[in-house]
């Protein structure tokens, strides 16, 4: 007896090494990038305050840059309504006081109000498939495998799970993984774990968009058809395939592209448009339908389709 | 323990550094210096085995909890806890390293004192790394980040070394 506890005396701190390191190693590996995202929203609260503070001293010497941005991001907009204004009013079936009600209710109207008036312009603006949150960001990373952003808005304020993030600019970043009350975890678009659709500007072409973990500024789209021929400067944007991101979302510029061994697709190399590195605006997008689809995505009907 | 505030100092300030600074500078994947292991690395010569496995557990699990890893930093910190006495063991031969003192270029000599801390770093970011990348696909890159993070993590930890012991003597 007087052997063992002197036994047990001898060895016990390596017992509690191996112990203590086996139980961690085993944790870590369950865990998975959904699960370091809570962990980080919940450290976010604890030290979200003073994080605060250094975030605003860096948005401070942003702002030029962050003001150009939306400025240049307003204006494009003021061009797309004004385009959209002319196309609904060259529409006589249109009254333009209709599409601006339209645009300020959210309180849908039966369609037998306004029998084969319809247009699709309007039948669009009343249903407001997109919900937008601005929010600021309090911290971001890009020097890990899985870099998340730290955004100061909640569930308190709207913000649900896979909402999309956009620059201030309207440029992809990532997606909301996780929110608390007050704060929300994205996961940016460096991460080895994002992957995305995008496709060349004005073609059909698409390919996936993901990060290979080396240059921040830099992300691969591959998958690219042999036709699409993508050359440098081409603009990358979502895709009507993508659940998270409204199409058309610019993703960047394709900086190189080349063939595969095989011939028979391009892997491009992809600028990003969104400036990660220095970001502290950003808008939160939240595809309305996104339930739905999901809901008729997991619908047993379609098992019965399935040969297994 | 007549120097347990200092260490309370040090513990407090490295971490506030870690998290608040090297944390957010968010500079490069091939810079990511880890100022808070110069609490373990600095702990005095004397201490119990068990307290050190402690000590890398506490460090470990508050930069786990502040950046988010989910255990990461302990799997790394916990090992050069516990292979710490031996480490000193071997560029620290000259007395009893159970006669009390704190780990000090004083004590081991420069170019010993840079190797024992390289030493450990390189234990530790050789695990953090891997085991943050999961994976051989990349290995190049994450032999990179080790070697570049290392000697990085080894210059601040120098320092604070430095500007810790310059204030004991000035107290003592």
């Amino acid at each position: 007896m007087y052997k063992l506890i002197e036994f047990i005396r001898s060895t016990y701190v390596v017992v509690l090494f191996v112990l203590l390191e086996a139980i961690m190693i085993g944790h870590y590996a369950r865990s998975t990038h959904y699960a370091r995202a809570r962990l980080l929203a919940k450290a976010t609260q604890v030290v979200g305050g003073s994080e605060h503070a250094l975030a605003g001293i860096r948005r401070y010497f942003q702002l030029e840059r962050e003001n150009r941005e939306l400025l240049a991001y307003a204006a494009s907009l003021q061009e797309r309504l004004a385009n959209y204004e002319a196309a609904a009013l060259s529409d006589l079936s249109v009254h333009p006081f209709v599409l601006h009600a339209a645009d300020t209710t959210t309180v849908e109207q039966p369609d037998s109000l306004h029998p084969k008036e319809d247009g699709n312009h309007r039948r669009n603006i009343k249903h407001r498939q997109y919900r937008t949150v601005p929010a600021t960001v309090i911290s971001n990373t890009i020097n890990k495998p899985e870099n998340f952003l730290v955004l100061n808005r909640g569930s308190r304020h709207g913000v649900r799970q896979e909402m999309a993030v956009l620059s201030s600019g309207g440029a992809m970043v990532g997606y909301v993984v996780d929110c608390t009350e007050r704060y929300a975890i994205a996961l940016s678009v460096l991460s080895n774990s994002f992957r995305t659709s995008g496709k060349l500007s004005g073609t059909d072409y698409a390919g996936l968009i993901y990060w290979d973990g080396t240059d921040p500024h830099i992300v691969l789209m591959s998958d690219l058809s042999k036709y699409a021929e993508p050359k440098p400067g081409q603009e990358v944007e979502t895709t009507t395939g993508s659940l998270f991101f409204p199409d058309g979302i610019k993703i960047g510029r394709i900086i190189e592209a080349h063939l595969n061994e095989t011939g028979t697709t391009y892997t491009a190399r992809v600028e990003l448009t969104a400036h990660l590195s220095g970001l502290s605006h950003v808008i939160l997008v939240e595809n309305r339908d996104l339930d739905e689809i999901q809901n008729l995505q997991k619908s047993e009907n379609i098992k019965q389709y399935i040969r297994p | 323990m007549y120097r347990t505030f200092p260490y309370i100092v040090l513990f407090v300030l490295t971490l506030i550094v870690q998290v608040f600074l090297l944390d957010s500078l968010a500079i490069s994947i091939y810079f990511a210096p880890m100022i808070y292991l110069a609490f373990l690395l600095l702990l005095p010569l004397d201490t119990a085995h068990v307290k050190l496995l402690l000590a890398g557990l506490a460090t470990g699990w508050l930069m786990d909890y502040t950046m988010g890893t989910d255990g990461l930093n302990v799997i790394a910190t916990l090992p050069v806890a516990f292979l710490r006495p031996w480490i000193i063991g071997w560029f620290y031969t000259r007395e009893d390293p159970r006669e009390g003192g704190i780990p000090s270029e004083a004590r081991f000599g420069k170019s010993k004192f840079i190797r024992y801390i390289a030493a450990c770093i390189l234990l530790h970011h050789l695990l953090f790394f891997s085991f943050e990348a999961l994976s051989w696909v990349h290995l190049d890159r994450t032999l990179l980040r080790i070697v570049t993070s290392s000697a990085v993590s080894v210059l601040f930890i120098w320092l604070t070394a430095r500007l810790f012991t310059l204030k004991l003597t000035a107290r003592i």
